[in-house]
């Protein structure tokens, strides 16, 4: 074990610090995933979508500031305003024009429109952007590595992925309990995640509360992908790979938990970078495994509650 | 107050309500009886505007208000409790109460008065005001449901089934909270359902019969 650990420990280092990274922007998709769903009932495979388009916007604005000779810490913006173009416009569109038309329709269509979206959405990628991968790392660049010490050894790593990622992760953790708890809108939110029907008898107007979630977790997706765009290339198929994790995590915690889905992204995040350096050939399994054997013990997901007795 | 003119309904593709009509006057109490699977329930969801009508209309003070949306209904004073009390478990009891009157932005003092008449009526509201809404008995939180219909139904109050499943002496309560509100606010219009009619009996002045989707002839 001791001679095990001394070969492996700066793999096992390397996975915690990026699994860290990694589970910070599956959150952002997961508990947008998680808030949508909440408040539409709808599953949207789509989701993922907005998470690479996002992150492509981020790395075209991103480019197209550097080729104005500005400062690589404006592309710090650019992931900004990319999240916000990509779920003002986006977010907005999909609601008014797809998904307003199969509220409370069967699961089955739902989930296929929702993929016909998604199919749609990536060839959309490819016609835009490319097949070829796109790279743009001037924010993770500009803010350098840090050396992270871990046991006898440091490992360097770079300031972005150990405090940009997770700190806004937190932030929107925080952020959002605040924003859910003590402000009307957020109330509003909560109550028509409870019980539209109740909510809408007393004054609350679901359509435009159903809107304004979807923007905003349209817009949470796109800044996790934005926020990924620095630290990979951008590839075909990246929306894909968020969606599954994304469901995975969802599942894993309990539909409308937000402080469960940020423990189950951390549980998935983790368990994925561990699996991609000590054992690579299980790294698309450990994410299944993990929710599969949470769900065996508790159906419901790690915090997800049963319903309230009625009577 | 509230006007249902030849109202058909269908739940997914299947006819629910034909030809409904109803009529509950300015401050009237009226029961509306009838089995499981009548079509109580949709009658009520339809007054409310969470169901869309094929054919007919409904008026609200002689208002054609058939397309409106239930929460433009909630904003002209129509308070609906469902069968299950569905209130907002994660909130507080007081909460549940003022939310609707936050979201119709009411003014502080009119939401005080509207607080405080609600009290007067239910006073077990009071001591329940700080406890979250997940946690209460059944009875409890019918009554919790009507007072928060009462908030939001300053001209008519729709209560669906309140007395299924409450325990007899909670059933005797909440009858004479009823009785009490006509006393207090004699303007608000009452529609209640109910399965037993001799249970509303005292409680009200009219009763509708509905079988089938049908309102039976009196």
């Amino acid at each position: 074990m001791g001679q095990w650990f001394a070969e492996n420990g700066l793999l096992i280092g390397l996975a915690l610090l990026d699994g860290l990274a990694y589970a910070a922007l599956v959150f952002m998709v997961a508990v947008g995933l998680n808030m949508v769903f909440g408040v539409l009932r709808i599953v949207n495979v789509a989701h993922g979508s907005l998470f690479a388009i996002g992150a492509y916007a981020a790395a075209s604005i991103g480019l197209f500031l550097a080729s104005l000779g500005l400062p690589p810490i404006a592309g710090f913006a650019a992931l900004l305003l990319a999240a916000a173009l990509v779920g003002g416009i986006l977010g907005p569109l999909i609601e008014r024009l797809v998904l307003r038309r199969i509220y409370g329709q069967e699961e089955v269509l739902q989930l296929l429109v929702t993929f016909a979206l998604f199919m749609i959405l990536e060839d959309v990628q490819k016609l835009i952007w490319g097949v070829q991968p796109i790279f743009q790392d001037a924010p993770m660049k500009a803010l350098g590595t840090v050396d992270v010490p871990f046991g006898e050894d440091v490992i360097p790593f770079t300031a972005y992925q150990l405090f940009v990622l997770p700190g806004v992760a937190l932030a929107t953790l925080a952020g959002l309990a605040w924003f859910l708890r003590r402000t009307l809108t957020g109330r509003v939110i909560v109550a028509v995640t409870t019980d539209k029907e109740a909510a809408m008898a007393m004054g609350i107007d679901a359509a435009k509360v159903t809107l304004l979630t979807f923007t905003f977790g349209a817009a949470l997706a796109a800044l996790g992908g934005a926020l990924a765009s620095p630290t990979t290339s951008l590839v075909p198929g990246i929306g894909a790979q968020t969606i599954v994790l994304s469901f995975a995590v969802v599942a894993t915690a309990g539909l409308g938990q937000i402080e469960g889905a940020a423990i189950s992204a951390l549980m998935i995040g983790l368990g994925r970078s561990i699996a991609v350096y000590l054992a690579p050939e299980f790294e698309v399994v450990v994410p299944y495994l993990i929710m599969v054997a949470v769900l065996l013990i508790r159906p419901q997901g790690l915090f997800g509650r049963l319903e309230t007795r009625r009577v | 107050m509230l006007e249902l003119h030849n109202a058909s309904v269908d739940i997914a593709g299947v006819p629910v309500l034909r030809d409904v009509h109803l009529v509950v006057p300015p401050g009237g109490r009226v029961a509306l009886i009838g089995r499981n699977g009548a079509g109580k329930t949709t009658t009520l969801r339809t007054l409310m505007g969470l169901l869309p009508i094929r054919a007919g209309r409904v008026l609200i003070d002689g208002q054609e208000v058939t397309g409106l949306p239930a929460h433009r209904r909630a904003a002209l004073g129509i308070g609906y409790a469902p069968e299950e009390r569905r209130l907002f478990g994660s909130f507080s009891v007081r909460e549940n109460m003022l939310l609707p009157a936050e979201v119709l932005r009411l003014p502080s003092a009119e939401t005080a008065r509207r607080l405080d008449g609600v009290f007067t009526l239910l006073p077990e509201l009071k001591d329940l005001a700080p406890r979250r809404a997940a946690g209460l008995s059944g009875g409890q939180g019918k009554m919790v449901a009507l007072g928060r219909a009462l908030m939001v139904g300053t001209r008519a109050v729709l209560l669906d089934e309140p007395f299924q499943g409450l325990a007899p002496a909670l059933a005797l309560r909440y009858a004479e909270a009823l009785k009490r509100l006509h006393q207090a606010l004699p303007d608000v219009a009452i529609l209640i359902t109910e399965s037993n009619p001799e249970l509303l009996r005292p409680l009200v002045e009219r009763t509708f019969v509905i079988e089938r989707g049908e309102i039976a002839p009196a």
